[in-house]
């Protein structure tokens, strides 16, 4: 009895606090830039041509126990068309790996993926991967990876709901949500709340709901500063908060300006390694 | 009147008989009110004690590895083509998204062929992806399924029956306290499944059994206790046809009752599966003390019509304080016995409980019974008339069997004791062939639909009985080694040579199924990989697909731990053991070596360590029992012979059930391990009540021992009968409890308060008469002067 007036209370109060600055947005929302101004301010920004840079993937299960991987990775845009490699440093057992991808601007066409294992002495061509499945034991999706800094235009429609500050930055929040069933289900999302810095027009934190609409994962983006005049996030943690599973990527040497050769993104260069 | 301290006792109590009852009541009324308190406690574990190393090492193990008690929906088709049609696949898919939905399931818990993931092996890769997205539509594509799913060996015997002909549905619960709602739940969507010709669900699973016990414990409990306390009063009835003879043994009852309960809730200690037993048993013993002194009350009443109700009272009181405190003091030894040895917290506060309501009914039975009874009007029963008996009143048809059975003692002494030397020799042969046996599924009745799905699923799949064995190692990564991968395949095939292990899962299972899929699929390539690397980078290549936690049961995130679990088709103690003891073997002498160990753990283990001590704990509570009877006995009567005479009758009630039990295969198990202690304790009443009477009428009355015997079976034997028909009725009230532990004790304790009532009003006499023991004879110097003991006013 008692209980059910407590839940019955918090609801209501839970319900004021959540309405009221729907209230107050409505005033101001003429003074915010929509989610999709956002949208294009973050997609237009320079994120270089080309880049090489470390990566130490740690990821965390829910009892804290930890596996570190260090790579060494290259991306390069040919137009729309993105190609990256990821060869992996350490552990000792791993050392040799390398995992190359060729993302396609075009939505019908699949992108092209090889992982290159050492121990079998073999370039493997990777089936596809789900946008929504998990890239290489993160909590990252495929979708997630490809995306890097940018933010998908078709798959979601954005609005802005209001302002925030993320480590000390004022950010709008804008709520992005799947176009239908099938990109919700594809995603595993079926809503995307992004804090955008309106200074460099970067994501801070995102936060997403997965298709049942339970908080399924956090992703924050710090220690973000100019490399070469280009802003650059050097840690991104994400959180599962279903499985309490955590990833972080720290980045490091981070060069835009030297230019990556294309050999680097071919079966031949992630056979004979670094 | 030679106890002048009992005489003033009960004056004193007689003299503000309403002060008494007020207080009485506002007892009853306070021990009450704690009962709703009451916690339930129905999980299999709850019979453990809960700092138990092996409870322990299981609990870390599934935390580790994140194990549950789910709830398990199988389906069966028995049709040409088993699960694998259109219908079926589409039944599994529909039942998997149902229980998404369903409160307090773990959406992504949820393992069936909807949700696993197969792994195939492609010209150039490997792919880790669903065996369906959408349910197939043709019998083609679902052949094309049945063929993947039989092409994965880790699913075979787990997920699917190794015959195609069902597959399972395992749910995990958020909060497994919550989880008979959760059954409610699922029995619904099991209800309304769209079933085809041939199809069947069954739902079962440890978790289904922790959600439906609750329900039926208290559905047994809300049957049980009004027969119990309906056949009592009848009891009553028929003993002194009168309303107060009707109504103050039941008074008692309910404090008794009351009291064990309140005090139970009150002191926080959980109501569990065999708690059940507890008010019905207490109502069958608590009356028996206002039985034998309305039965002596009622002999004053027929032959002093005219006097003072309350002088009736003390006189009857005076006389039966003694007799009643001795047998509430060996009943409560009985349970005493019972609290000490037991190592299951279920039956160590069953036997602590029981202990304070028999207190409490003793306590009402002296005090509220005489404060009631000296402010009623003489009432004569028609039970028991004036007779032309000179100092005994006529009696009715109970007394008067009673009498031809004295006379049959009289005749034939060494007939009867030569009966009952063979009964124990054949009680010894019985013991020696008891086994000790038991299986947590008989909790249930074998036509309920959870114990039916039990026994479907155990025939069909590979089981659900789990011994776990968890692997360690000291490293991380240290499981990436191949002589450590093969140390535990090898572990695995022996496990599958032992008896009802149907199979066996582990990482190296998977590892086994990648390298096939690797190899382009090819059946012979179905082994382990053979260098540390490879197995590192299988792992790594399964993450391209697969999710980050997708090996969390099997491995833990180091590579350093793993659980090996083996599926067991039977649930008896007898198989775990042997299992158990075999794998411990194997463990000690072939497994572990330097850099490698591993032990045991999962429900079988768990089971086995602590019905192991059944048997222990049974032994223990029959010789504290009878030590604390024999002692209790003894003091009464300052006579060690008569202690031990009085403790023959329950020796031989106990090699009697030993000898039933042993030659008609019932199990010592959880249920009727707890008869022996209880059955000492009730069942030394009768010989307690004999004995006193008899030595009473032979030194007091200075009777011969036939006279004595004479009168001892119209009178006391009849108060006996009575007794013993409450008992017996009482427990034989759990015969219609649907609790099989509950049922086995109640059918034991009932027949073994035949057998003691029998063989008190028998052997007992004959020993006597045969004997004639010094305690007994009238030369006996001791009977001058017992300050405890009591005789009728005359």
């Amino acid at each position: 009895m008692n209980n059910t007036l407590e839940r019955l209370l918090a609801k209501v109060v839970a319900g004021l606090i959540f309405t009221l600055p729907l209230i107050v947005t409505d005033i101001q929302a003429s003074d915010w830039p929509t989610g999709d101004d956002i949208a294009q301010h973050i997609n237009a920004r320079d994120e270089g041509k080309a880049v090489s840079r470390k990566l130490t993937m740690a990821m965390i299960d829910r009892s804290g126990k930890k596996r570190v991987r260090q790579t060494r990775g290259f991306r390069k845009y040919y137009g729309q068309e993105k190609r990256s490699v990821l060869f992996y440093l350490s552990p000792k057992n791993l050392k040799g790996t390398a995992f190359l991808t060729y993302d396609f601007p075009a939505k019908d066409r699949d992108d092209d993926q090889w992982l290159y294992l050492p121990a079998m002495r073999k370039v493997r061509r990777i089936s596809a991967a789900d946008r929504g499945d998990y890239f290489l034991g993160t909590d990252f999706t495929y979708e997630d990876i490809k995306l890097e800094t940018k933010v998908s235009i078709e798959d979601y429609t954005r609005k802005t709901i209001g302002e925030d500050e993320v480590d000390g930055f004022h950010c709008y929040i804008v709520e992005a949500l799947p176009v239908d069933e099938k990109t919700t289900r594809e995603l595993g999302y079926s809503r995307v709340e992004q804090c955008v810095d309106d200074e460099i027009w970067m994501v801070r934190r995102s936060r997403f709901w997965d298709a049942r609409g339970k908080l399924l994962k956090t992703i924050l983006s710090e220690d973000i500063r100019q490399v070469q005049g280009i802003w650059t996030q050097h840690r991104i943690e994400v959180e599962n908060h279903k499985t309490k599973h955590r990833t972080i990527f720290t980045f490091s040497e981070v060069d835009y300006a030297t230019d990556v050769r294309d050999a680097v993104f071919t079966r031949k260069a992630i056979r004979r390694g670094l | 009147m030679d106890s002048p301290g009992a005489q003033r006792a009960f004056w004193l109590i007689t003299a503000y008989p309403r002060v008494v009852i007020a207080i009485g009541l506002l007892l009853i009324v306070i021990f009450a009110a704690f009962i709703p308190t009451l916690h339930k406690d129905t999980r299999a574990d709850a019979f453990i004690p809960p700092d138990h190393p092996a409870l322990l090492f299981r609990e870390k193990v599934r935390k580790i590895f994140g194990l549950q008690d789910p709830m398990v929906i199988a389906l069966v088709n028995d049709g040409p083509h088993g699960v694998f049609n259109p219908h079926s696949l589409m039944l599994v898919e529909w039942l998997t998204r149902r229980l998404e939905d369903v409160q307090n399931i773990d959406p992504d818990g949820i393992t069936s062929l909807a949700t696993e993931n197969n792994i195939i092996g492609t010209s150039d890769g490997m792919l880790v992806e669903p065996f369906f997205e959408v349910p197939p539509r043709s019998q083609q594509e679902a052949d094309a399924v049945s063929r993947a799913v039989m092409g994965f060996p880790l699913y075979l015997g787990s997920l699917v029956s190794r015959d195609g002909t069902g597959t399972l549905v395992v749910a995990e619960l958020l909060d497994q306290v919550k989880a008979q709602s959760v059954y409610e739940d699922l029995q619904e969507i099991v209800r309304q499944a769209p079933l085809e010709k041939g199809e069947r669900l069954y739902l079962a699973g440890e978790g289904a059994v922790a959600g439906y016990m609750g329900a039926y414990v208290d559905a047994d409990a809300f049957r049980l206790q009004p027969i119990a306390g309906l056949v009592i009063a009848l009891v009553c009835f028929v003993a002194f046809r009168t309303l107060r003879g009707t109504l103050l043994p039941n008074l008692v009852v309910v404090a008794a009752a009351a009291s064990a309960l309140g005090i139970m809730a009150a002191a926080g200690i959980s109501f569990f599966v065999i708690t059940n037993a507890m008010p019905v048993v207490l109502i069958g013993i608590a009356v028996a003390d206002s039985i034998h002194i309305l039965s002596q009350y009622y002999e004053d009443v027929a032959l002093n019509p005219g006097d003072h109700p309350r002088d009736v009272t003390v006189r009857t009181m005076v006389q039966m304080w003694r007799p009643v405190t001795l047998t509430s003091l060996t009943t409560m030894a009985g349970f005493l016995g019972l609290y000490f040895a037991s190592v299951m917290p279920p039956m160590q506060y069953f036997g602590l409980f029981s202990l304070i309501g028999v207190g409490v009914a003793w306590l009402y039975s002296l005090t509220v019974v005489p404060a009631v009874l000296s402010l009623l009007k003489l009432k004569p029963s028609n039970a028991y008339r004036r007779g032309s008996g000179v100092g005994s009143p006529d009696v009715d048809v109970f007394g008067n069997i009673l009498a031809v059975m004295g006379k049959a003692v009289m005749r034939f002494p060494r007939l009867i004791l030569v009966a009952a030397s063979a009964i124990v020799v054949i009680g010894v042969i019985g013991a020696s062939r008891i086994q000790l046996d038991e299986m947590l599924i008989r909790v249930f009745d074998p036509g309920e639909p959870l114990r039916v799905a039990d026994k479907a699923i155990n025939e069909v799949f590979d089981g659900s009985h789990y011994l776990d064995i968890m692997v360690e190692t000291p490293e991380p990564e240290d499981l990436f080694k191949p002589e450590n991968l093969q140390r535990i395949e090898a572990l695995q095939n022996y496990l599958e040579t032992l008896p009802h292990v149907k199979g066996t899962t582990s990482i190296v299972d998977y590892l086994k199924q990648m390298n096939k899929a690797l190899n382009e699929d090819r059946i012979e390539e179905y082994h382990l990989p053979d260098t540390l690397d490879l197995v590192a980078q299988y792992f790594l290549l399964y993450s391209v697909s697969g999710n980050p936690t997708d090996f969390q049961e099997e491995v833990d995130y180091d590579y350093r731990l793993a659980n090996v679990r083996a599926r067991l088709d039977d649930g008896r103690y007898s198989i775990g053991k042997s299992v158990v003891e075999a794998a411990g073997h194997y463990i000690d002498t072939k497994f572990n070596a330097p850099g490698i160990n591993a032990n045991l753990s999962g429900r079988v283990n768990v089971d086995y360590h602590w019905i192991k001590r059944l048997g222990e704990g049974h032994i223990i509570s029959v010789i504290i029992s009878l030590l604390l009877v024999w002692i209790v006995a003894g003091i009464s009567f300052r006579s060690v012979v008569a202690g031990t005479i009085v403790l023959l009758p329950v020796v031989i009630t106990i090699l009697m059930i030993y000898a039933v039990m042993g030659f008609t295969g019932i199990w010592l198990s959880i249920g009727t391990s707890m008869f022996a202690a209880i059955s000492i304790g009730l069942g030394v009443d009768f010989s307690v009540h004999t004995t006193e009477r008899l030595q009473t009428l032979m030194c007091e009355s200075r009777l011969s021992i036939d006279e004595a015997i004479e009168k001892l079976y119209p009178s006391t034997g009849r108060a006996l009968l009575f007794n013993f028909a409450a008992l017996a009725l009482g427990f034989g009230v759990l015969l219609i409890s649907k609790v099989i532990v509950l049922h086995e004790f109640g059918v034991l304790v009932a027949v073994a308060m035949g057998t003691s009532f029998i063989v008190s009003m028998t052997v007992l006499p004959a020993l006597l008469k045969v004997f004639k023991p010094r305690f007994i004879r009238q030369d006996n110097p001791g009977i001058s002067k017992p300050a405890v003991q009591a005789k009728p006013a005359e």
